[in-house]
């Protein structure tokens, strides 16, 4: 071993990670090389420096800083619960809209055959659900709003197709 | 991170979950000087540090909810930070960072020390470490390129494992044990050339 070899596996050596074997044979350099031995003592000397900064420096943050950050996330949170509430509605819109596009596409018979499939179960089982499908179908128009139950119903078996999957016919 | 300290996170984070009174104040109080002055490290720079702070903050918050408990609290705030202020140095004018090569040790062909080697640590043990001597560690530390100084404060200054320090990271345990080897060579070195010219008594 030379002593550019020792300067380059110093972190192992102190760090305990090193197998006896190995430091066995850097002490045995060191205990012959003076250079090395200062290279040594000086470089675990700096680590050890550094990590006493960490007790010392004692993360000084300025007054005016610690204040203004206190003040900055209070007024950030107190609107936060604004901002969750205008998601919520905007997710909900959203969900509206696909509910109607679904129904239409319903009407318009371009629905996925995996879809109509799932229509046409669930309609065998929900009277709501289908008393609603068989009177847009005869009307073939949707009248207003959905009630909230054929929504939540739609909504559901929505769901329930594969992720990423279109309702409608491509 | 002892147990209590662990446990005292997991009782914060769960008033955050709620929402409860006093729960930002709490974390505040915990975490905003390390916060700090980890984006201070990064960034150098006051304002720039404050403001990558507020969004470390509000980050965590928000994101309390996904917050997974399978690694510690801490480190995911560490790493957040860290996130967040190297989005802001990216597209950043850098030539304010020294060439770390000037600093590697020299050895001669056959791989001997090129130069004689002073012992300096015994003059420097026996004293706490005084305040000029903190300073120059934080000069030389904030003269680091980002890709080394990082590292060495999360690990050297923070007190983070290899492992830690990785994960906070994104990198590889290696990738971690051997930027921060050269981090600590080019300190040693600063410390050799300053203490050398003898202005710590």
């Amino acid at each position: 071993m030379n002593c550019k070899e020792l300067a380059y596996l110093l972190a192992d050596y102190f760090d305990g990670s090193m197998d006896p074997r190995m430091r066995a044979e850097l002490d045995g350099h060191m205990a012959m090389c003076e250079p090395c031995m200062n290279f040594a003592k000086t470089y675990r000397m700096t680590c050890r420096k550094a990590s006493e900064l960490r007790k010392c420096i004692e993360y000084k943050i300025p007054d005016e800083v610690r204040e203004r950050l206190a003040s900055f996330l209070v007024a950030a949170t107190e609107k936060f619960p604004e901002q969750m509430e205008e998601y919520h509605l905007q997710v909900e819109r959203e969900r509206r809209e696909k509910v109607l596009a679904f129904c239409r596409a319903a009407i318009e018979a371009k629905l996925s055959s995996m879809a109509a499939l799932l229509v046409e179960s669930h309609c065998a089982n929900c009277r709501e659900c289908k008393e609603y499908f068989d009177s847009v179908l005869k009307t073939r128009g949707l009248n207003g709003p959905h009630p909230e139950e054929i929504q939540e119903h739609v909504t559901r078996l929505m769901e329930s197709l594969p992720p990423d999957e279109e309702f409608f016919l491509a | 991170m002892s147990a209590e300290r662990w446990k005292e996170d997991e009782g914060l984070l769960e008033r955050l979950r709620k929402g409860a009174p006093g729960a930002v104040d709490e974390l505040l109080r915990q975490y905003q000087g390390k916060i700090f002055n980890l984006a201070m490290s990064i960034l150098k720079n006051e304002s720039d540090a404050e403001e990558a702070a507020q969004d470390v903050f509000m980050t965590v918050i928000r994101k309390v909810d996904t917050f997974k408990g399978n690694s510690a609290f801490y480190s995911w705030m560490y790493r957040i930070c860290v996130n967040t202020c190297l989005m802001r140095l990216r597209g950043k004018r850098r030539n304010d960072t020294v060439a770390i090569e000037e600093f590697m040790p020299v050895f001669t062909e056959d791989g001997m020390h090129a130069s004689p080697m002073d012992d300096w640590s015994k003059e420097v043990e026996r004293k706490a470490l005084n305040e000029e001597l903190g300073m120059m560690i934080r000069k030389f530390t904030e003269e680091l390129s980002e890709k080394y100084r990082v590292v060495f404060v999360l690990s050297d200054i923070e007190g983070l494992s290899n492992e830690e320090t990785a994960k906070v990271l994104g990198m590889t345990v290696p990738a971690v044990k051997s930027r921060l080897h050269r981090a600590r060579l080019y300190l040693r070195e600063q410390l050799s050339r300053y203490l050398k010219e003898g202005k710590v008594e």
